[in-house]
């Protein structure tokens, strides 16, 4: 979970439930290189006549520059505006004519556009991914309409929402250096000043073959699959590819805390701070320490934050935390309480902190320590059942560098975690002097 | 690059011995001898069982003034049971992993579950454990309700839930379907323990309640398991779906609820199709024209693509016992909503007065009929669809003949289907944002 939002371009109406990814299950992940960068990867699954594709794109909001964030999130509506070969709108009109889905989400570390089809037109799918992403069209008019678009969608899921409006604030008080302080949708102030020029000089800098895996999970056969994007993607021109801008986070030297004033109906306290990101190799053990005290914290119905503070103490009516082990740089783990009229904000964040030095002192039991574990692993085989979620996983790890051959590995980590790793984690990375406090204060007359 | 190769290879072969599963699975039917109906579609690609109980306990029968008892009943049988108590019971569903979901909506009230299938036997244990065994226990509904009362109140910061609302409270003035499933913070105010207790004792009944499952079972596995556990389970429920009443026709209202927001959220409803309308087809593709189908949608194209008014607008229709909803709903700047609104009405009205093409119903039939492998790939999807076909009693080939039937609508249907459904005077709107005219980007 990112708390992070990560941006699509538009909500589909029908919610799919279950999440996470794989395991026992897994099919093998078959790859190819092209000569130009292009990345390949597939894995089969002929239980339906069904495929997923996913073009996975090496650039997010960490690669915009101050004042015009935003422009990465820009490319998933104008990707829909045609091409050299492609009219405005007739990408979806052909991908909706196969009964297909189509949409696109844009985070800080990647942008990925999707397609569900069945599986005997991914030939047709990736010829037109491939046109499309080398030679857009980006008509000064269309980005006009569209910039418009983009405001209501901030408008929508930030500025008229106290909640995202909060954690949009407190990322950026949050955090010194790292691009995770920016929003992806972008700042409204910078979307007003974004130009077509702007947009043309971004696809020219980071719109390159060796940016790009493109993946496909389901009901195809990978050599087909590869001669396919050989004759498409394969034949795009190769460029220089620069490395991506991912500065070392600064260690924080004390608390901090932020209010925000909104027309809120009750307060809201999160608490935040960066912490480490998995670096395979380098701290396994860390990484998915983190990732199964997060569990143990927030995941399940025997949730520790829930258990304690709201259902024991009533300190809160909701309580959350959330862990993204897979991410550049860093990752800003939060937790956070939904405070009901006679709870105070000030005895949650009391009782979150005596929670946590709690568990830092004692440890998980055996038995939250197996569940915990239990439930991380149960959730990858659910997930298997999603042919979304399976090429998401692929994507991510090889976008953000980790390589999606590695994704076994993460659960044989999960496995090894010891009650003593939960303890060293928690007392490491989860202290109230590197913290970021913020609370969503309703304003007096709402 | 060769090892790849070989690989591939190896998978082909191993997969060539698996007989094509591409046919659309068939539902297998079983009624226990207490009238519950069990239907299954075998999976056996990915080691988990999906299982849903759905009951004929929806908010629809909530008091009058106590919306939420169903809502408030699910979770009341989600959180703890007569053997365990919320703590213990948590625990043993987090120890083997089972992800366990309860919720309540218009006609039914569901439990569901997903689980390994090697923690199956637990899974099932469990489930039928939840429903069968209700614990009661005072404290802590006290404690799940206060708790709703308070995510109530937060939600009411929600442009969107405060328009579907007041929309419900339009359209049926005096049905049960004129609230949310959940409640607001008044009626979740006036509930009492007995409240979910009355809706329990009359209304969660094995006849007419249906126990659909998809997954790595066969019908056999999973009748041994279930029937010495729902053996003492039997009777039928008070009320049942064919006796819903009738909703009474309104039309023209128009209501707006002020809310603090940048955007004003703009709601039309009228009432639509009943899961039993006889020209169900067609009114779904009318729908997908419409506003159901993305971008390939009127409404999307016209608002979104062609003036840039908005992220989102939609139309779609929630079938029923009876008619349930008909909704189109957008967000845009406040100050340009009159404007889309129109653009909506036009739109209607265009297709009303009957400019709907063949190239435009093609596109459509094309679009959901090329979808129909992708709408059944996961055992969740395949759960909601049985439970949907159970439930509502639908034939059991429904599935099997679902593109015949979309395929079989002529223009003229779809043509009279706007005629029924899009005459914009016939809709009620709904507004929740800042008073008309006032600007704040």
């Amino acid at each position: 979970m990112r708390l992070l939002l990560i941006l699509s371009l538009f909500i589909p109406l029908a919610t799919q439930s279950y999440a996470s990814e794989n395991l026992p299950t897994s099919g093998k992940l078959q790859q190819a290189v092209f000569n130009n960068g292009v990345k390949l990867i597939v894995e089969e699954d002929h239980s339906a006549p069904v495929a997923m594709v996913q073009i996975w794109l090496k650039v997010g909001g960490r690669d915009e520059v101050p004042g015009k964030t935003g422009l990465a999130h820009v490319f998933e509506h104008m990707m829909f505006k045609g091409s050299k070969k492609l009219a405005p709108g007739e990408y979806s009109r052909r991908i909706a004519a196969m009964g297909g889905n189509d949409n696109a989400f844009t985070s800080h570390d990647y942008t990925a556009y999707f397609e569900t089809v069945p599986s005997d037109r991914v030939d047709e799918v990736l010829s037109m991914e491939a046109e499309r992403f080398g030679h857009l069209r980006l008509a000064a008019d269309d980005f006009a309409k569209e910039i418009r678009v983009i405001m209501e969608e901030r408008r929508m899921r930030t500025d008229d929402d106290p909640n995202s409006r909060m954690f949009e604030e407190l990322s950026s008080v949050a955090l010194r250096l790292s691009p995770y302080r920016d929003p992806v949708i972008g700042w409204m102030q910078d979307l007003k000043h974004l130009s077509i020029a702007d947009v043309r000089a971004f696809y020219k800098a980071h719109y390159i073959p060796g940016s790009a895996t493109v993946v496909v999970v389901g009901d195809v056969d990978f050599e087909h699959v590869k001669r396919t994007v050989k004759h498409t993607f394969g034949r795009l021109k190769k460029r220089p590819v620069a490395a991506r801008f991912n500065p070392v986070e600064p260690e924080p030297i004390g608390p901090k805390r932020m209010v925000a004033l909104l027309p809120a109906q009750l307060p809201m306290l999160a608490i935040t701070m960066p912490v480490p990101v998995w670096h395979p190799g380098k701290n396994d053990a860390e990484a998915a320490a983190m990732a199964v005290a997060t569990e143990i914290l927030a995941g399940g119905r025997s949730a520790i934050l829930n258990r304690e503070i709201v259902d024991k103490q009533r300190k809160a009516f909701a309580a959350a935390a959330g862990y993204d082990a897979f991410g550049m740089g860093i990752d800003l783990w939060f937790a956070y309480g939904m405070l009901g009229p006679k709870q105070t904000p000030e005895a949650f964040e009391k009782a979150f902190w005596a929670t946590i030095n709690h568990l830092k002192k004692t440890g998980p039991d055996k038995a939250q320590l197996a569940a915990a574990k239990r439930r991380m692993i149960a959730d990858e085989v659910f997930a298997q059942d999603s042919l979304y979620l399976r090429a998401k996983e692929i994507g991510i790890l090889e976008t953000i560098g980790i390589g999606a051959d590695k994704r076994d590995i993460w659960l044989a980590t999960i496995r090894k975690v010891t009650a003593k790793d939960i303890k060293q984690v928690l007392k490491r990375w989860i202290r109230q002097e590197r913290s970021t406090t913020g609370l969503l204060q309703p304003e007096a007359h709402s | 690059m060769k090892r790849i190769v070989n690989y591939s290879l190896v998978l082909l072969l191993c997969f060539s011995a698996i007989p094509a599963a591409h046919a659309v699975p068939p539902i297998q039917e079983s009624r226990l001898d207490n009238g519950l109906r069990v239907l299954l579609m075998e999976a056996h690609n990915v080691p988990m069982v999906v299982m849903r109980l759905t009951v004929p306990a929806g908010s629809y029968l909530d008091p009058q003034g106590k919306g939420g008892t169903a809502s408030m009943l699910a979770s009341m049988l989600g959180d703890h049971t007569r053997k365990h108590d919320y703590v213990s019971w948590a625990d043993l569903l987090d120890a083997q992993a089972i992800r366990f979901g309860v919720s309540a909506s218009r006609d039914s009230l569901s439990i569901g579950m997903t689980v390994l299938k090697e923690a199956l036997p637990e899974g099932v244990d469990a489930l039928t454990e939840a429903a069968l065994m209700p614990g009661w226990n005072g404290k802590r509904f006290t404690i799940l309700k206060t708790d709703a009362i308070s995510a109530a109140r937060k939600s009411m910061e929600e442009p969107g839930i405060r328009a579907a609302q007041l929309t419900a409270r339009t359209l049926y003035p005096h049905h049960g379907y004129g609230h949310r499933s959940g409640g607001d913070v008044d009626s979740l105010g006036r509930l009492k323990l007995a409240d979910l207790q009355s809706l329990y004792h009359h209304q969660f009944k094995p006849r007419g309640a249906v126990l659909a499952i998809s997954g790595d079972v066969t019908m056999k596995e999973v009748l041994k398991q279930i029937q010495p556990l729902l053996a003492g389970w039997k009777g039928a429920p008070e009320k049942v779906l064919k006796d819903t009443a009738k909703p009474e026709i309104v039309r023209g209202q128009k209501h707006h609820v002020l809310m603090p927001t940048r955007q004003m959220t703009v709601q039309l409803s009228r009432l639509g199709p009943s899961r039993y309308a006889p020209d169900f087809f067609a009114d779904m593709l009318l729908n997908h024209i419409l506003g159901g189908g993305g971008f390939a949608s009127r409404l999307m194209n016209e608002v979104r693509e062609k003036r840039g008014l908005v992220y989102g607008v939609y139309s779609y229709f929630s079938p029923l016992a009876v008619s349930g909803p008909f909704v189109v709903t957008l967000q845009t700047r406040a100050d340009q909503a009159e404007q889309a609104l129109k653009v909506v009405q036009d739109v209607m009205r265009n297709m009303y007065d009957g400019h709907i093409s063949q190239k435009q119903l093609a596109a459509a039939k094309a679009n959901l009929t090329g979808s129909f492998a992708h709408r059944m790939d996961s055992n969740a999807k395949r759960v909601g669809l049985m439970s949907m076909i159970g439930f509502y009693e639908l034939p059991l080939d429904y599935l099997q003949v679902w593109k015949k039937r979309i395929n079989a609508v002529k223009l003229n249907d779809v043509k009279d289907a706007a005629a029924r459904f899009l005459n914009p005077e016939g809709w009620n709107t709904v507004q929740a944002g800042p008073q008309q005219g006032k600007k704040k980007t």
